[in-house]
Order: structure tokens, then sequence, then C-alpha cells
């Protein structure tokens, strides 16, 4: 898979607003596929499917312990998503500074 | 003026595509809010070297459409949009497109609030695509998001 491939699976994933808040609820800790199910009052297959998508983008990883899956979120794939926010995130900073700066002189 | 803090704060939110961001100023809503609507804009949003904008012009009306231009790292950029709700001096939202770029526009949300000795802005500008298009992120995401609406009509948001 080229890098760009990647990239665009991590764009998918993360269009979506219930694997977005898949991805939240798994930053304050790992857990199974059933205990998501339970906390986003969703059929399990349905969480399953999801977490698949997140999976391939890599945005989760999964540890089988006993019969179980657990997943925990990996921060890696979205710095590549974060380099482009960057940009509007400097540029606001920069900007309000200076609005800052000229009303205050004026 | 000791309330009133000194630097300007912008977070990011990698997964929404979302910047948040404030700055309180010693100056009234009214004022802070003249400077948001207004070819003043051209003052303000600039970083030399990095980001320069040499023109702006808006019909500040909901319904009215903005357009700015500049120049970032050496390259003529474009920007334009229109207004959603415009409520001097507390409120005003637009929307954001940069202009050759594919995918649905940003939108762009000032809201000023009354502080002692000022003025709080914050900044919020929510659904920022991928602007790249060498690479096709743009036109993957909003594929993407056509195929999922498909895929999962019933999904709750």
């Amino acid at each position: 898979m080229s890098r760009i491939e990647a990239k665009t699976d991590v764009f998918r994933a993360i269009a979506d607003p219930t694997r977005r808040a898949l991805l939240d609820r798994l930053r304050a800790g790992p857990a199974n596929a059933g205990t998501l199910a339970a906390d986003f009052r969703s059929s399990r297959p349905a969480v399953s499917k999801h977490l698949r998508v997140l999976r391939e983008a890599r945005l989760v990883v999964d540890t089988r312990i006993g019969r179980e899956r657990v997943y925990a979120v990996n921060p890696v794939p979205l710095q590549s998503v974060a380099g482009w926010l960057e940009g509007y995130r400097a540029f606001w900073q920069v900007s309000l500074t200076r609005l800052k700066r000229n009303l205050e002189e004026k | 003026m000791s309330e009133i803090k000194t630097h300007a704060r912008a977070v990011a939110d990698v997964i929404d595509g979302l910047i948040v961001a404030s700055v309180e100023i010693a100056r009234t809503p009214e004022r802070v809010f003249q400077a948001l609507s207004s070819r003043e804009i051209v003052d303000w949003w600039v970083n030399p070297g990095v980001f320069d904008t040499r023109e702006w012009s808006g019909d500040v009306r909901v319904g009215g459409r903005w357009h700015a231009s500049g120049i970032a790292r050496g390259a003529a950029y474009s920007l334009e949009g229109e207004f959603l709700e415009v409520d001097p001096p507390r409120k005003l939202v637009q929307t954001w497109h940069r202009q050759g770029t594919p995918g649905a526009p940003s939108t762009l949300t000032y809201m000023l609030e009354p502080i002692a000795g000022g003025t709080r802005l914050t900044v919020r500008h929510a659904g920022i695509a991928a602007p790249d298009q060498r690479n096709n992120m743009s036109a993957g995401w909003r594929t993407s998001c056509d195929r999922l609406s498909e895929i999962l009509p019933n999904r709750k948001g």
C-alpha cells in the first residue's frame, strides 16, 4: 500500500461520525467490541464493522487477550492528517496575535 | 487591563478537522467586530513570508459573499465564501473555500464576548478538508463521505 493510499484510508476512516466517536471513546482507554457496542447502544456486528475500518487505517490496534480482542487507539496515522491542519492552526494563532497588536496600538 | 491575556492560543482537533483559537483584546466588541468584517482584514491575515492577504471585499449580511486574495509562500491564493450569520457585535459565521480546491467549504465562526477591560474573541474553524490536490486526498475524502452516506443511511451521528 502506498503512503498516499494509507492517508486516504485515514480520511475515509475519520469521515464517519460514529467512527470518530469510537476513537474518542478509545482515547479514554482500551475496550473490547462488546463494551463499545454497549456504550454506543449499537449492535456488535455494526461496531465490529467500524472497528475493522479503523484497524485497516491503522487508527486502532487490537490485542487478543484470551477469547477477547481489545482495541486501543494508535495515534501515528493521525500525525499525517495533523500536518495540513497545522497550517490552519498557525494561521489563526499568528493572525489573532497580529489583530490584537494592531487594535491595541491604535 | 491586567485581566487581559497577552497571547493568542490556537489548538487543532485532528479527528474533526477543527481549529479553535482565542485571543483577548483591550478593545470593545464593536471595535473588534469591525476588524473582522471589513477590509481591515488585510492588516491582520498576515504572517510575513508565509501568507499575506492583499485584498478583501465582502457584502456583510446573511447570504452576502466575501472574497480575499493574497500570496502564500510565493503562490497566489484566493479565498471566498458566504456569510451565514451576522450578529454584530456578538457573532459572525461564514463559509470558507479556497478557490481551485475540491471538497465542501469549511465554516468559520467568530464569537465575541465582553470581558473586564475588553473582548474575548473565539474563532472556530470547522470542517477543514485536506487541501492537497496532487495526491487527490480531498477528492478521496469526499468520495468516501458520499459512499459512506449510501452504505450507512441510518447511522446516528
